[in-house]
């Protein structure tokens, strides 16, 4: 895993800055959420594909993607959070001033 | 915590340029991967022994496709590409290199290059061997037909060194292993080579042994060529050792009684048995000829040449053929040398003097038996007394003074009488030549000298 993140550290890198921009936008963002039971959908199609992966289920190169694919999820979702977070303590720190203004 | 999960449901639409930059990222870094894991798995293998070695990536997965001497080296191949950090399954196409039963390996020598054949059990030995053969033969073309098998003997290197160490000494020809047996067929380059090449596999590692060797020497010549307007007799070719060198160079020397006798022989092994004994009559037939050639080449006598009157050409077509031990065979060419003017009897006698003072005619210690040295001798004698067709002539013996007188007398007619004898044989009319015995009675030196009692002991031909 090292040197997989070694060799696509650039496109990682790439992942978690989409990552914090969309998480910095989603707490302003009034875009619908996505439905309970949608989410559960889409939880077991990435568990699916987890699964797929870490049993080698898929060969060759179609394998690999699914590898890469799934590897820069992470650094997505981690770049969400942190975006959101950082969004949600100025959104807060702004709430609080104009309050006590 | 509660808000950072409400927020999550809003973090979708991000996943589009994620997917994109996912494309992007799958399109510019699969062949880059691809190749970095082929290079760093072929280095993982760079150590292993295999033969016929390709490793194919596919994504992250790497096919090793290669031949393995052991089962061992192939669990190992199998396992150092496993290791490769970035690979994530090993499709193992590796199999054993198949068992030759029997394990055949061979070298093969002609005019301009010597092929080695059959299988090698690794591929280091196999570069070995093919390194021992251009050092045994330097500037020879050396061609690696081997293949790569399992299921040599033990100690199969040490047997196939010791046979390129002696493939230098074919001019042509083949050796083989077969399991342990050696076979070795071809032409040996120098005479004696095969014999030196049986002596080397004697040293053959336990396991091997010689199941046939057919290599052939190069026949063995030896020549002689009588020149009569040089007057020498030329020995050339091979003799098998210094003892019999000189038997023949004496040999020669007695019976080329006018001729210089030039040695060019040289010793060689691996002549026919009984050579001595077939060589010195044949050289003993060419004593007999005006000119003429001997050739023995292996067990086959060629002698070609003029002989001086009819009967001795007779007499060397048939006599030799007798001569010579069994197994030899004579090819016998010879013609008549035309016969030379008649003189007259005064010059009869002084060619009669003349012959006999370069040489002696020789009998048998104590008896009246012709030596067969003289036979050149007598063939002369008999030639000058057909140029003298008038002429009586007394064939006179003497001997030295040693021993009974009266005995001496009897031993003298007799060996006159014996020489009279070949003269009628040859053909001339015995009723012109007479033989006479004089014993000691008329000394020619001092009988007190062994050198003084030779010169008493002979014949004289006196022309009446």
């Amino acid at each position: 895993m090292a040197y997989f993140v070694a060799f696509h550290g650039g496109w990682l890198a790439g992942a978690f800055a989409i990552g914090l921009a969309m998480g910095w936008v989603a707490v302003v963002h009034r875009a619908p959420r996505v439905s309970g039971w949608l989410t559960w959908l889409l939880a077991a199609l990435a568990a699916g594909l987890v699964a797929a992966a870490v049993t080698c289920l898929i060969p060759g190169r179609a394998g690999y993607w699914l590898e890469l694919l799934l590897v820069m999820f992470v650094p997505y979702l981690v770049g969400c959070a942190i975006g959101t977070w950082l969004r949600a303590l100025v959104v807060t720190r702004s709430m609080r001033q104009r309050s006590a203004a | 915590m509660r808000g950072l999960f409400r927020w999550s449901g809003k973090w979708w639409p991000g996943v589009i340029p994620l997917i994109v930059l996912w494309g992007f990222a799958a399109w510019t870094s699969t062949v880059p991967l691809e190749t970095d894991l082929a290079g760093r798995s072929s280095a993982a293998l760079k150590g292993a022994v295999l033969d016929k070695t390709s490793i194919t990536v596919d994504g992250r997965d790497v096919s090793v496709r290669a031949d393995a001497f052991s089962e061992a080296g192939r669990r190992d191949a199998v396992a150092a590409v496993d290791a490769v950090d970035g690979v994530r399954l090993v499709n193992d196409q590796t199999r054993l290199v198949p068992e030759a039963k029997p394990f055949v390996w061979s070298a093969e020598r002609d005019v301009v290059r010597v092929t080695l054949g059959g299988n090698a059990p690794l591929p280091a030995l196999k570069g070995r061997l093919v390194e021992a053969t251009r050092a045994a033969l330097p500037g020879v073309e050396v061609a690696d037909q081997m293949g790569l098998a399992r299921g040599a003997p033990q100690r199969f290197e040490e047997a196939a060194l010791l046979l390129i160490g002696q493939v230098g000494k074919l001019k042509d020809g083949k050796f083989s292993l077969s399991d342990g047996d050696v076979t070795l067929t071809g032409m040996a380059r120098e005479l004696g080579g095969r014999e030196a090449i049986a002596t080397a596999l004697a040293k053959l590692p336990e396991g091997f042994k010689v199941a046939s060797n057919e290599v052939k020497a190069p026949p063995y010549i030896f020549q002689a060529y009588k020149d009569p307007v040089a007057v020498t007799v030329t020995l050339a070719g091979n003799v098998p050792d210094e003892n019999i060198h000189a038997v023949v160079v004496g040999s020669s020397s007695r019976k080329f009684f006018s001729e210089k006798v030039v040695d060019n022989l040289k010793n060689s092994v691996g002549a026919p048995t009984n050579f001595v004994n077939a060589v010195v009559p044949a050289l003993g037939a060419l004593s007999r000829l005006s000119t003429g050639t001997l050739v023995v080449s292996d067990r086959d006598i060629k002698i070609s040449g003029d002989a001086l009157y009819d009967a001795a050409a007779a007499q060397i077509r048939t006599g030799l053929a007798k001569e010579v031990p069994q197994g030899w065979q004579v090819k016998a060419d010879i013609t008549v040398k035309p016969a030379a003017a008649p003189v007259d009897p005064t010059v009869c006698q002084q060619l009669f003097s003349d012959v006999l003072a370069k040489a002696k005619i020789r009998f048998e210690t104590g008896r009246s038996d012709l030596d067969r040295d003289s036979t050149g001798l007598l063939d002369r004698l008999v030639e000058i007394a057909f140029r003298c067709p008038a002429a009586n002539v007394e064939i006179i013996g003497h001997t030295d003074a040693e021993g009974d007188s009266a005995a001496n007398q009897v031993l003298s007619q007799k060996r006159a009488q014996a020489v009279v004898d070949y003269l009628v044989k040859a053909g001339l009319p015995g009723d012109r030549f007479s033989a006479i015995g004089y014993g000691s009675t008329q000394p020619v030196a001092a009988n007190d000298t062994a050198d003084g009692r030779a010169q008493n002991r002979r014949i004289e031909f006196v022309v009446r």
